[in-house]
């Protein structure tokens, strides 16, 4: 009790400095925004910051689904199933490890796998996974590197070549393999892998670059 | 021990994505497990991931999605404290499998029904995988496997033993991330025999005639 009554004052004076913008269609607030709607949500239980979420996540987590092919009832179930997720689970949400839009993406990636590809063993597994994740994080005195900035990813994909860009997409947002990709492609499943290998360095390059 | 042959990054963003081949993503899953440094590229992976998400174009949700999400929330519970078991890694327990492989091979090394497939090699094929093929295979201590490339992906996991090829020394929690470019030709460690895991997404392809003649045996 002790513990959660510190965290509160410290967020809620942590809030104070930060007046809520008014939420704009299409406009991406910053991670620093989300985080705190987060500590609402999680130690408030503020349904006002869920919705905050809500309008800016729910209609993106629908299009993401509906892009990899779900059919819209099914993606609309899904899409309050990740909410509700977040709603239940928000006190596991760390913003120096991933900002929101990272947690929201696994959390309704898992869904879809679990769901749609109907992959029974994936949810226990990526459970665990975060699991060993908190434990490490847990253990450090310092925190690891804090979220990545996103307007410097976000600068980095737009920057990708054609192809590389191309590739990224289908890998994403159509959840295609490789070897799918290479024959719808009509291109070696090895110039495949490098170039998805050589985007992926570039972009973890941007994530990693010193501010 | 810290593994030292990771999965390739290819591998790791198809895994973020979702858009691995379920037995690849099993043995994806189960060197995640055992490796730190895997698990924070797939950060990095799963960033991306996020950042192709708030970049949808979209319009805002109509009032009566809105009416529906906060109804829902009447439903729930009031938040019971999160409990965090202890329980995915029993770790340094050398007879425990990887958590993801106890849906399809058990928990226990030990406690493994194998079968004999070629001379020192014996195996354990996970039934009804959808998206290649998964198994466990046990190789006799210094056997010299034929050589073969790959038509699709193959992922290998070593579990106990160690085997050497061009590519370097594989021992516990090492895995091999390969495609159809690589020729090899495992050599396992002398000592205890090599236990790993393996998934494809496209059958084996053995050069030679004795390759050709063990492929059936193998039944890749």
């Amino acid at each position: 009790m002790m513990d959660s009554d510190r965290t509160l004052a410290k967020v809620a004076s942590f809030r104070a400095k930060r007046p809520v913008p008014p939420s704009v269609n299409n406009a991406v607030p910053d991670a620093l925004y989300w985080s705190t709607q987060m500590a609402a949500v999680s130690l408030q239980r503020d349904r006002a910051s869920f919705m905050r979420i809500y309008d800016h996540f729910a209609p993106r987590l629908q299009r993401y689904l509906r892009n990899l092919g779900v059919a819209e009832s099914m993606a609309d179930e899904l899409v309050q199933e990740a909410l509700l997720t977040l709603w239940r689970k928000a006190a596991m949400f760390d913003p120096a490890r991933a900002s929101l839009s990272t947690w929201l993406y696994r959390v309704a990636r898992n869904l879809y796998i679990d769901h749609v590809r109907k992959e029974p063993h994936w949810l226990p597994v990526q459970d665990g996974l975060d699991r060993l994740d908190h434990a490490e994080s847990d253990r450090r005195d310092s925190q690891p590197e804090s979220s990545v900035d996103q307007d410097i990813l976000k600068q980095a994909i737009d920057r990708l070549p054609p192809v590389q860009a191309k590739l990224v997409r289908m890998c994403y947002l159509e959840s295609k393999s490789h070897s799918e990709i290479s024959l719808e492609l009509d291109m070696p499943l090895g110039s495949v892998k490098s170039s998805i290998r050589r985007a992926f360095a570039k972009l973890q390059g941007s994530m990693r670059a010193p501010r | 021990m810290k593994p030292t042959h990771h999965l390739d990054d290819a591998t790791l963003l198809s895994y973020s994505a979702g858009a691995l081949p379920a037995a690849l993503a099993v043995v994806a899953s189960a060197h995640l497990e055992r490796c730190a440094t895997c698990r924070e590229h797939l950060l990095d992976a799963d960033q991306i991931g996020g950042m192709l998400l708030q970049q949808q174009r979209v319009e805002a949700p109509d009032d009566d999605a809105r009416a529906a999400m906060l109804s829902l929330l009447d439903h729930e519970p009031a938040l019971a404290p999160m409990a965090l078991p202890a329980d995915f890694v029993e770790a340094h327990d050398p007879d425990r499998l990887p958590s993801a492989l106890h849906p399809w091979f058990g928990k226990s090394m030990h406690a493994l029904r194998w079968r004999r497939v070629a001379p020192g090699v014996q195996r354990i094929l996970a039934s009804s995988i959808a998206g290649g093929d998964l198994m466990l295979l046990r190789i006799a201590p210094g056997s010299k496997l034929p050589l073969h490339s790959h038509s699709g992906n193959e992922l290998t996991m070593i579990l106990d033993g160690a085997y050497d090829d061009m590519l370097g020394h594989f021992g516990p929690g090492d895995v091999a991330d390969l495609d159809g470019e690589t020729l090899h030709q495992p050599v396992t460690s002398p000592g205890v025999p090599c236990i790993c895991v393996a998934a494809t997404d496209g059958p084996l392809k053995f050069s030679g005639w004795v390759a050709r003649t063990l492929q059936p045996l193998f039944g890749f």
